[in-house]
């Protein structure tokens, strides 16, 4: 148990190549590749994070965007290359992994195969030379928790991805760590199995109160494990903030994007200041936002601009006259259905529709209109795509 | 569904049905090879293991006598003795050595690709041409202490041993590589984090990852020096000599295979079946303690 600061980590991976071979003139770079510096890739820039004892963070983002990065510096198997970490008050940088007092699980769950499960949950107390009976002890009380007991005397590859992954788990609680590291750990498992695992660590983390730090790509595993979330791209941090925060409040157009399923529909829109109103003209439908909103635009003294506008799917209702457009295809999901509409401007158009409301009307090609509230428009900047309201 | 399966069947009766047929006709080139080389010459060499023979048309049926003459013969059991100190000492050597520089290869070391190269290219030289060289080599480091590999059985026989290890390292490497590369590196890190410092990870977690390319090596290195012949021909081809009092002589560094050829080309024609009977008891030799060392190392192996 114990808080753990980041503050401004970074990791540069020095270029392998000589200047020769790398040419004279860089590449123009894509939008948002790593940076390539004279140094080398920068993975992670500027990283910094105050994590509360036993607070559930969770690293989120893209392939590439620095958060295993992050975590593996954080359990001291990458160099950090500049910047400071800090486990409980200790400054860790340059201290070995063994001695920060934290434990990792592995997406690969990286079990000895020549040790049976007993065998791999014990290997760390044994190495520390724990007394026997108290190793014994240790490793039956976390099969206990996680209900592998009766496969402790099994090989690894006599069990399935499933159990693995709670032996794996076994492996760290056994432990007993300051910091519960874990990368991807879900990842290798079926869809089915991912949720109940998903379920298992929430009553896990009930049960081995201590500070959790958890990498995944997958929104879902974020929003339902994180107290915070820390959303990653290209290195950098996006947004910080609770579940609920970052669900409601994106920083910015590409953490709305990357948050919440289906995807946030975006619009190219007019933001219109009329005295200490506001509206949004999307597509010549104009919608007067919430005074909520008005407000904290006004306090930002934000001006008439064209913005993009983004209204998730869940908040788009169908209307008698609205924003017109044309059903291109309806997914029947169950409980709600999924329309993607064509707009006027050749946009699609996510619309969740509960059962309910006559979905078998919905064929390809009929004509709908929609409609959305003012007080669930998210307005991004044009310019930097950044938050107009928040940031 | 009913179409798929009609293809399907109609697949196997074209394609498969007329080649499966002739299965035997694609077999008899390597099978016949199989018998020319191997099976008639085996069952032969048995066969003459128990004739006196000098020319293998001339062969007549003595039943056991050649047995009991190659197993009281001095020279033959002091050969075994000779080459299973040396097998041992060898296999311990190449082993351990091998495996401690294909770890250090693997650890990123600046040039290691180089390393690799240079540590495997003894092995393209034959054992006739290495013998002669490596002879030179300790001829010239001996002649200063006015001795010679040829006057001291144990010169010999660690000259022996400096040669084998030299040639085969770096084959033994390049196994021991392969398999210290395919251990996962997350299992290493996972290890790291478990507590293990450099010496417990590789004794408990690397070593016996790598049981299969161990299993492979010590076979490889155990059946190697049981069966070395030319190496051995050319380095000392069995000098120092001891002449017992009985007239028999003992060549101290002579190995099996090179003991079962002087028997079998000495100038007493008449131990011809001698050497036909030590060849056979080699060759159980050989494979028993192959098989047994296969299953104990085998025994070992994980999966991952």
């Amino acid at each position: 148990m114990a808080k753990v600061t980041l503050k401004d980590i970074t990791k540069i991976y020095p270029n392998t190549q000589t200047k020769k071979k790398r040419g004279k003139k860089a590449e123009p770079k894509a939008k948002g590749a790593p940076q390539v510096t004279d140094e080398g890739v920068v993975a992670v820039q500027k990283f910094s994070l105050d994590i509360d004892d036993k607070e559930f963070i969770v690293l989120v983002g893209p392939s590439g965007c620095g958060k295993s990065t992050t975590l593996r510096m954080i359990a001291g198997l990458e160099d950090i290359s500049g910047g400071e970490l800090y486990i409980g008050d200790k400054l860790v940088n340059d201290v070995e992994p063994k001695n920060r007092d934290i434990a990792m699980v592995f997406q690969s769950y990286a079990l000895y195969p020549h040790m049976t499960v007993y065998e791999n949950m014990a290997f760390s107390l044994k190495i520390k030379k724990v007394p026997k009976d108290e190793i014994d002890k240790k490793v039956r009380e976390a099969a206990e928790i996680l209900d592998i007991t009766q496969y402790l005397d099994r090989k690894p590859k006599a069990l399935s991805g499933g159990q693995r992954q709670r032996v794996a788990i076994g492996r760290a609680i056994v432990r007993d760590p300051a910091v519960f590291l874990m990368d991807e750990p879900l990842s290798n498992l079926d869809a089915k199995l991912r949720n109940q695992m998903r379920a298992e660590i929430i009553k896990l983390r009930e049960r081995i109160n201590t500070t959790f730090i958890y990498v995944t790509h997958d929104q879902t595993e974020a929003m339902t494990l994180g107290d915070r979330i820390v959303i990653m791209k290209d290195g950098y941090i996006q947004q910080i903030g609770t579940p609920q925060e970052v669900f409601d409040h994106p920083a910015n157009l590409f953490v709305a994007g990357f948050i919440g399923m289906p995807q946030m529909n975006t619009f190219d829109a007019k933001l219109i200041r009329e005295d200490k109103k506001y509206f949004v003209d999307v597509l010549g439908i104009k919608v007067e936002l919430s005074a909520e909103k008005s407000e904290r635009l006004l306090g930002r003294n934000v001006e008439s601009q064209d913005v993009i506008l983004g209204v998730r799917p869940q908040h788009i209702v169908l209307t008698d006259n609205g924003i017109k457009g044309s059903v291109d295809v309806s997914e029947m999901m169950g409980s709600e259905v999924h329309l993607h509409v064509k707009t006027a401007d050749d946009k699609d158009v996510v619309v969740i529709v509960p059962t309910d409301n006559n979905v078998l009307g919905f064929t390809p090609g009929s004509e709908v209109n929609l409609i959305f509230g003012g007080n669930v428009a998210h307005i991004f900047s044009k310019e930097n795509e950044r938050n107009l309201e928040w940031d | 569904m009913k179409l798929k399966r009609d293809a399907g069947a109609l697949n196997s009766k074209l394609l498969r049905r007329p080649i499966q047929k002739c299965f035997i006709l694609f077999l008899i080139p390597t099978f016949g090879a199989f018998i020319i080389g191997f099976i008639y010459p085996f069952l032969q060499c048995i066969y003459l293991s128990f004739c006196k023979f000098i020319t293998t048309r001339n062969a007549t049926f003595i039943g056991v006598d050649n047995y009991k003459n190659a197993l009281s013969d001095s020279s033959f059991l002091h050969a075994f003795w000779y080459t299973a100190v040396f097998a041992v000492v060898s296999l311990l050597l190449i082993n351990v050595l091998a495996f401690a520089i294909a770890y250090a290869l693997t650890r990123e070391i600046k040039g290691s690709n180089l390393f690799r190269t240079v540590f495997f290219m003894p092995n393209l030289i034959g054992g006739i041409v290495l013998g002669y060289i490596w002879s030179m080599i300790f001829d010239g480091i001996l002649s200063r202490y006015n001795t010679s590999i040829l006057l001291e059985s144990k010169y010999g026989f660690w000259g022996l041993i400096i040669l084998m290890c030299w040639q085969q390292i770096g084959y033994m490497m390049i196994i021991y590589i392969a398999g210290i590369q395919s251990v996962p590196e997350d299992m290493i890190e996972a290890a790291r984090i478990d507590g293990a410092n450099g010496w417990q990870t590789l004794i408990k977690v690397v070593i016996p990852s790598v049981m299969p390319s161990i299993t492979i090596c010590t076979f490889l290195t155990l059946t190697n020096s049981f069966k070395l012949f030319d190496q051995n021909l050319a380095l000392t081809g069995g000098s120092p000599f001891e002449f017992n009092s009985d007239g028999s002589v003992i060549k101290t560094t002579e190995m099996l295979a090179l003991n079962i050829y002087n028997t079998f080309y000495g100038t007493n024609t008449a131990a011809r079946g001698t050497a036909q009977a030590k060849a056979v008891i080699f060759f159980i030799l050989v494979a028993t303690i192959s098989i047994i060392q296969l299953r104990t190392t085998r025994n070992k192996e994980v999966q991952q």
